[in-house]
């Protein structure tokens, strides 16, 4: 029967939360609703302060909602961690200095009652080269991946991860994807708070949309990028006068950019504006983009606000 | 999952050597200096002598501010985002708190054997053997008192250098506590209401409780020691407390 019935990974309803100390409020989360079925891969991207930290935190149990409700897997969140069905890459802290690696793996390891992942976990995320060091002596990016390696440790369904990559460079970002990458199969869900738009955009099926503590915009990562309507079309051009007459095409294209003789336009219907360019105004070389992510996503927070 | 967390937390501090000089070499150190002081250490004190008394002060110094010292790091661990690591596991916090505590007793315990040893190896003497367990049970049991006082002080400031202010304080208490010397008139009735009198008091108890009263280093009657070390438990187990909602609530 369990089979037939698909039960959410993750399921918030109005979900809420408010700090307050004597002197004034602050509504960190507005109320949330969000389903997350089981094996998807979710972004919750937003700028810091869009309150991500709070939301994982609550989904986590770490942090009482002043409303709402959440349900991992249909259990709540203090139940599905002891049974080490869900797990976390925590942003803040999280590791003693003094520690070793190894030491951190197993004491850990053994509070999950899983002391035969050690091994495994350790290699897996690269940490068995450097299991003697101490937590302290560690880059930022080791760190990263000693906490990634910790909440593998209970082999869990749902994976979550609070801005994964921070204070990473750009080759420890790439590899810790690439280990992420490999641990996403066998129907694992994994949701992942992020401020780079990049890392949504290559790895998140869906991406939810967050800023001021509500979400603004949900749905397929592709999808999301198709809200804002039209295309950048570039070219170059033979003379600065063809690409005055190109530029007076229709209404909706504008000249978003020129280098020297090359020209990029917004264009709301770019297919038809393309074949105009190449049959009628002697454009040549012509490039046709998609906005990225960042773009949209500050067209909707703007329409949010 | 208890013990491989205990068996780390003993390699963290081995590892760390400092903690463990200060814990267990100090106190030591302080009885050899004062408790060999040929003038009278050798007087006779109630059912032992001197030495025994000193050595009772130093353990007992030397086990509560261990006891502050690894207690605290319950409190500034879990304020560095451990505690959250370890509420993403099986393990129920109490259990990590237990951990500490049975680390904190371990070192405070070797730290109080040290110096009995040394005390035994010196001279230190008692008529009844009874005592020596005794006054060691005492001092191990009311060592746990100053756990709180840690973990409060811990909480409040969230880092390693407020420990160390804490046991620092301890050497304030001490002082007015009647633990390194003993206090007279004005200062010794002061010294009843500060949080190392009761504690020391009981410890020494055993060795000189038959001594008449008006006696000099007579013994106060014995509700006096008891109710200021349960007074003090009550306020530092509020302390914590308190201290713990309030980090939490700010986290």
């Amino acid at each position: 029967m369990e089979t037939l019935i698909r039960t959410n990974a993750v399921s918030l309803s109005g979900l809420k939360k408010t700090f307050s100390t004597p002197r004034s409020k602050v509504e960190a989360v507005k109320g949330i609703d969000l389903q997350i079925q089981t094996g998807q891969i979710v972004a919750f991207l937003g700028p810091n302060g869009a309150g991500k930290t709070t939301t994982v935190d609550m989904i986590l149990g770490l942090t009482q909602p002043t409303g709402g409700s959440v349900e991992i897997l249909g259990l709540d969140p203090r139940q599905a961690i002891s049974a080490g069905r869900v797990s976390a890459v925590l942003q803040t802290g999280g590791l003693l200095r003094d520690m070793t690696v190894k030491e951190t793996v197993s004491v850990i390891a053994h509070m999950h009652e899983q002391a035969d992942r050690i091994g495994p976990v350790m290699e897996r995320t690269g940490l068995d080269k450097i299991a003697k060091r101490r937590v302290g002596k560690c880059s930022g990016g080791e760190q990263q991946r000693i906490k990634f390696a910790l909440a593998l440790l209970p082999d869990p369904d749902v994976l979550i991860l609070d801005e994964p990559t921070a204070g990473m460079d750009v080759m420890a970002r790439r590899d810790f994807w690439a280990t992420m990458r490999e641990e996403a199969t066998e129907g694992r869900t994994v949701i992942f708070a992020t401020h780079y738009l990049e890392e949504a955009q290559n790895f998140a099926e869906r991406t939810v949309l967050m800023s001021q503590g509500r979400i603004v915009a949900d749905g397929a990562t592709e999808e999301l990028r198709k809200l804002i309507s039209g295309r950048t079309v570039s070219a170059s051009f033979p003379s600065a006068e063809h690409a005055e007459r190109a530029g007076a095409f229709d209404n909706s294209v504008q000249v978003a950019e020129r280098n020297g003789l090359r020209f990029a336009f917004h264009s709301v219907d770019s297919d038809r504006f393309a074949a105009a360019l190449l049959a009628d105004y002697q454009g040549y070389d012509l490039e046709i983009s998609s906005p990225s992510l960042e773009e949209a996503f500050i067209q909707l927070t703007k329409d949010a606000s | 999952m208890m013990s491989t967390y205990i068996r780390v937390e003993f390699a963290r501090h081995f590892r760390d050597g400092y903690n463990l000089i200060f814990a267990l070499l100090l106190p030591a150190a302080m009885y050899i200096l004062f408790g060999n002081i040929p003038s009278y250490t050798e007087f006779e004190l109630g059912a032992g002598n001197v030495k025994f008394y000193l050595m009772i002060s130093m353990a007992a110094y030397g086990a509560a501010v261990s006891t502050v010292a690894i207690a605290g790091t319950v409190a500034t661990e879990t304020m560095q985002g451990w505690g959250r690591q370890i509420a993403l596991t099986k393990m129920p916090p109490a259990m990590f708190v237990s951990s500490k505590m049975i680390v904190a007793a371990t070192v405070a315990g070797a730290s109080a054997a040290v110096v009995f040893a040394l005390g035994a190896a010196t001279g230190a003497e008692v008529q009844e053997g009874w005592i020596w367990g005794a006054s060691y049970l005492i001092i191990l049991l009311g060592a746990m008192v100053f756990a709180c006082y840690g973990i409060g002080v811990g909480m409040v400031f969230k880092s390693e250098s407020a420990l160390g202010l804490a046991s620092g304080l301890m050497v304030f208490f001490a002082f007015f506590g009647n633990v390194f010397m003993p206090l007279e008139g004005g200062m010794l009735d002061a010294a009843r209401f500060t949080p190392m009198y009761g504690y020391v008091a009981l410890a020494r108890y055993p060795l000189l409780k038959d001594m008449p009263a008006g006696v000099e280093m007579a013994p106060d009657a014995l509700w006096i020691p008891t109710a200021n070390l349960v007074a003090w438990a009550l306020i530092f187990v509020l302390f914590a407390v308190l201290a713990t909602r309030k980090a939490k609530a700010r986290q």
